[in-house]
């Protein structure tokens, strides 16, 4: 079995903080939009 | 503080769905830990077509009825549906290299059409900040809207229609799914928890929609 790990955990890594970051940036827009 | 409930049941689900496959799922024997990328670019896939889709139909109800309601749906749905495609087109070459030999290949149609439904909601989300007036806005992105996602059907028949690199469904097939009944578990397990991420991104991208043209609302009046 060919070690492929790599490919693995840098497409999980990078998948899972597209997703970390654009609910964080939902909120943050949410949060600048009810400061006065 | 109030707590959402769809946010946090949608985060615990993905954190449940990639423990599962990253310690509870088999290597396949041929790809080894590579193939495991297939639980999270399936249900991207998946989701992205979901999302524009939904897009398409909220587009079409609105040039019916008018209604503001179904644009800031159109919207929000046209969004999230980027961010899912992005994922898609960052975990499929990370994928195809090590089991293909390469990244990207600019002849497979099944490739380079998911880029361009990429492109075409990339355009659609810069069109709509490029027009101040709310109902041409609505009525054009509306149009680009609907007809994006008439390359949903020409993407998924691409397989079957030219010649490709990428596999042909494995689950969503006439007969029945060819996989273990372990791995099939995890990518329908991965399916739900990634659709349930997509409810939650809609409705608070919504949400901010509500917000923001409300407030453009009291800004105009004041």
């Amino acid at each position: 079995m060919p070690d492929t790990s790599t490919y693995y955990h840098v497409a999980y890594t990078i998948a899972l903080a597209i997703y970390v970051l654009y609910g964080v940036s939902l909120w943050a827009r949410r949060k600048r939009l009810r400061e006065p | 503080m109030k707590i959402s409930w769809l946010p946090v049941a949608a985060g615990a689900a993905v954190v449940a769905t990639v423990i599962r496959a990253a310690f509870f799922t088999p290597l396949e024997a041929k790809q080894g830990a590579a193939q495991k990328i297939f639980y999270l670019h399936v249900p991207a896939a998946w989701v992205a077509f979901l999302a524009f889709f939904f897009v398409a139909v909220a587009s079409g109800v609105y040039l019916w009825l008018r209604d503001p309601r179904l644009d800031r749906f159109a919207e929000s749905s046209a969004e999230v549906g980027v961010v899912f495609t992005t994922v898609v087109l960052i975990t499929g070459p990370l994928w195809a290299k090590p089991i293909w030999g390469t990244y990207w290949a600019w002849w497979d149609v099944r490739l380079v059409s998911t880029l361009f439904l990429w492109f075409i909601y990339l355009a659609y989300l810069v069109l709509r900040g490029a027009i101040e007036s709310p109902e041409l806005r609505a009525r054009y992105s509306a149009v680009l809207g609907i007809l994006g996602a008439l390359l949903i059907p020409f993407i998924h028949l691409s397989v079957y229609l030219f010649s490709t690199m990428h596999p042909l469904p494995i689950v969503g097939k006439p007969s029945k799914p060819s996989l273990p009944s372990e791995m099939l578990l995890t990518l329908m397990i991965s399916l739900f928890s990634f659709t349930l991420l997509y409810f939650a991104f809609l409705r608070s991208r919504y949400a901010y929609a509500v917000e923001r043209d409300a407030r453009a609302s009291r800004l105009e009046h004041a």
